[in-house]
């Protein structure tokens, strides 16, 4: 005999899929915040300090490192002094109307000026806030976008393919300089139209990869496809990959004095060592001794050069050996930080449906991005790269530097903390 | 000095049979191994100019050479002083690293001056192979272009007056005619006192100047005289030094009633009053370690026309990471040995960087109104 009474299938898949799914609403609206966390407000005051030790530094001395330093926490300190002028006009003004023995009419007019300067304290905070978090690192590089079907078949090219023309449009319309490396179709063929297996397109302009960033990830689509004859909706998916595109730089040794460069040494860094015959030297002695050697004090990367009996000529190739060196080690790692980009990006369990950042839905002409939890219904104008899709893009923007506030409140509190 | 271990020598002849004599000179293995390399490149190249026979009988004359003390400067020739290659011949002094680092410290420090003198006169006392004019023109005038440079070099020795007109024309001519400066040289006796009686051979450093119709102003003066007092010629100079180089570019003369470190010294005397009567605005000066540094820069600053004095180690473009760094009240900078003197006064201090602009103009003013009284008394009548 049976126990348990007969339950279809698909509905015993429901209540299974109920079970596991996972409902994760990550933010349904972007607030701006009124205050600035406590922890955000040290890390400005103690940028602030070490501004001005900064600024002493320079004024003895010229330092290129410190003065490329300074100029990062610009931002920061104008916005800092903005917030403390607008937070204390507004405890001005709250005193003020707490206060009993305020006079009517004056009365009256703080509470006029209290909400001017309440959105004024929000925008400073917001400010202030937005030019704490670091810059991504590559935030200022042209990038690379590429895409790529995933689960779904040749629908998921079709749409791979229009994910590719709404990028190119949206390029165009921002005067952002676009240029299409790589394009092969199915059939694995360049010719275009027929489904898309794989493109690549760099955008050239600078800055290029804060601007594409967000848009790495699984796009979902959900529409009847082209193919279909029967009339059914089907869900499918196309991967965009953004890589920062990293130059190598080509101009090189020319420009050793530029910090920027692979090949710029500062020379307070190294330490020259010329080998000397012990004793009272000079005219007492006579030595043949010309070696020099040189030694890059924070990797510890040591050259000696002893080939030519001339001593500055030495100290030259020594120079020369150690700058291309160091350059290479540069290089290297910073190969080594794309790759491990890369990896984080295509991470190969996250190319299915699931894992979207993005739905289109053209049943509902409505697109919604999941992780800012925006719905906008131009489906027509998002797919054409219109001021639809901007929206999107900036509500993502807005959602990733939410998340690097969160990170950095805890990191000040760990910090703290220890 | 410490045996050479058997060890060492084995280790030696393992790599080459040539080492082991070259251990000798050397001490080290390094040292050796880059002087059998020299030697080497130059037995080739003489070789291939004349004819390639008996390399072999050569390189091992070369060796046996070295071997006996002989410095390999004389042996191939040359020496690089600095980045210049200069000739070197037995009689005349060789010149020093540690020279090369000093003047080409001073060149570039002048050569960063804001405002210069229409023509830069240097003037280099005890001059040996030339040496210092030559890499004083070379670092100076890969900086400026604007400025031409006229030098002298004055030495007492025919030998070397001879060697260093041979490094003159040389090193100018492979410079072709694309250098604006002039290099002189003459034969002159720096210590006579020109009011003294005159010896007859040589000239005192004025009368040369008048001779040869040299001007009698010059804006620096450079010198690395003789400074090795007698006992430490006997102490510590290597035995390659006294057995080859020229005794007399090494210790003055004795003079009457002088101790020893007084006649290691004679010459500083001399040459401050040479910088005052040719008023040179700079004066660098070699010194044998920082006690010599320190008697010298007290002599300079009795005379009392200094506006500063400093003492330079052998690198005086390195940091300094030495005690002391200041003695008697004289500034010592850079590391190593104490190696020179440097001296500056007037519009030297504004060439040197060492005097903020605005102080030198008013330097500039207080010398108009020097010369003011000069010119009411020529027209007064």
């Amino acid at each position: 005999m049976r126990t348990v009474p007969w339950v279809c299938r698909s509905c015993l898949l429901r209540i299974s899929r109920t079970l596991t799914r996972r409902n994760v609403r990550y933010q349904s609206s972007s607030s701006t915040p009124e205050s600035v966390p406590s922890a955000l407000l040290a890390r400005a005051r103690s940028i602030a300090a070490e501004h001005r030790q900064l600024n002493e530094k320079l004024a003895n001395g010229f330092d290129a490192r410190a003065a490329k330093q300074l100029g990062q926490y610009g931002p920061v300190i104008t916005a800092l002094n903005e917030w403390q002028s607008a937070s204390e006009s507004m405890t001005e003004l709250t005193s003020l109307i707490h206060d009993p023995t305020t006079d009517p009419e004056l009365l009256a007019l703080a509470s006029d000026d209290l909400e001017t300067t309440r959105s004024h304290l929000a925008d400073a905070s917001h400010s202030l806030i937005s030019a704490l978090v670091p810059v991504h690192p590559f935030a200022h590089l042209p990038c690379l976008i590429e895409i790529r079907p995933g689960a779904g078949g040749s629908e998921a090219a079709i749409f791979a393919g229009d994910l590719l023309r709404m990028y190119q449009s949206f390029c165009n319309r921002n005067n952002l300089r676009v240029t299409l490396l790589k394009y092969e179709n199915a059939d694995g063929t360049a010719e275009a139209g027929a489904p898309l297996s794989e493109a690549i397109i760099e955008v050239d302009s600078a800055g290029a990869y804060g601007v594409f960033r967000c848009e790495a990830g699984v796009h979902r689509v959900q529409r009847v496809p082209a193919t279909e004859t029967k009339g059914r909706t089907h869900t499918s998916a196309a991967s965009v990959l953004v890589l920062p595109s990293i130059q190598d730089n080509a101009s090189g040794e020319e420009n050793i004095d530029d910090p920027d460069s692979d090949y710029y040494v500062d020379l307070k860094e190294v330490k020259v060592e010329i080998m000397r015959a012990g004793g009272a030297g000079g005219q007492h002695v006579n030595k043949t001794e010309s070696a020099v050697r040189l030694t890059h004090i924070p990797t510890n990367i040591t050259v000696s050069m002893q080939d030519s009996r001339s001593q500055p000529k030495n100290k030259e190739k020594a120079w020369q050996l150690l700058r291309s060196r160091l350059a290479q080690t540069r290089r290297e790692k910073r190969e080594e930080e794309a790759v491990a980009i890369r990896r984080s990006v295509v991470g190969v369990a996250k190319m299915g449906r699931g894992d979207k950042i993005r739905t289109y839905n053209w049943n509902q002409q409505r697109v919604t991005d999941h992780r800012s939890g925006m719905t906008v219904h131009g489906l027509d104008d998002v797919m054409g790269g219109g001021q639809t899709l901007d929206t999107v893009m900036e509500s993502v923007r807005s959602w990733l530097m939410e998340k690097d506030v969160e990170a950095l409140i805890a990191e000040e509190e760990g910090g703290t903390r220890r | 000095m410490p045996r050479i271990p058997t060890s060492l020598l084995r280790q030696a002849r393992k790599l080459d049979a040539l080492l082991p004599p070259l251990l000798a000179p050397c001490r080290d293995l390094g040292a050796a191994q880059n002087e059998l390399r020299w030697l080497r490149e130059h037995v080739d190249k003489v070789a291939s100019t004349r004819g390639h026979r008996e390399q072999d009988t050569l390189l091992r004359n070369f060796v046996q050479q070295r071997a006996s003390g002989k410095p390999l400067q004389y042996i191939l020739g040359t020496e690089y002083f600095g980045p210049v290659e200069i000739r070197c011949r037995p009689g005349v002094l060789i010149p020093r690293q540690d020279t090369a680092a000093s003047v080409t410290h001073v060149a570039q420090l002048i050569g960063r001056a804001q405002s210069l003198p229409s023509e830069l006169r240097v003037l280099d006392l005890c001059t040996g192979t030339g040496c210092i004019p030559l890499l004083f023109d070379d670092v100076f005038t890969s900086t400026r272009r604007d400025v031409p440079l006229r030098c002298l070099g004055v030495d007492i020795s025919e030998k070397a007056i001879e060697l260093a007109g041979h490094n003159v024309m040389r090193v100018q001519r492979e410079k072709k005619d694309t250098t604006t400066s002039t290099i002189e040289l003459v034969r002159a006796d720096v210590l006579v006192d020109p009011f003294a009686e005159q010896a007859i051979d040589v000239p005192s450093l004025k009368a040369a100047l008048n001779m040869y119709r040299l001007p009698p102003f010059w804006d620096m003066l450079i010198s690395n005289p003789p400074y090795v007092s007698p006992s430490a010629y006997w102490k510590t100079t290597t035995s390659s030094v006294r057995h080859f180089e020229p005794r007399i570019a090494l210790v003055p003369p004795a003079g009457k009633g002088q101790d020893d470190t007084q006649q290691g010294d004679a010459f500083y005397q001399r040459l401050i009053t040479v910088a005052r009567d040719v008023e040179a605005r700079v004066v660098l000066l070699e010194v044998a370690d920082v006690d010599q540094a320190v008697r010298v820069a007290r002599m300079a600053k009795d005379m009392q026309m200094f506006d500063g004095i400093e003492i330079w180690r052998d690198e005086p473009d390195q940091c300094s990471d030495q005690e002391p760094t200041e003695q008697d009240g004289f500034a010592i900078v850079g590391r190593g040995n104490g190696r020179s003197v440097l001296c500056w006064r007037e519009r030297g201090g504004l060439w040197l960087g060492k005097t903020p602009a605005w102080e030198s103009d008013a330097d500039r003013l207080s010398e108009t109104y020097r010369s003011m009284p000069r010119l009411t008394s020529k027209y007064s009548f």
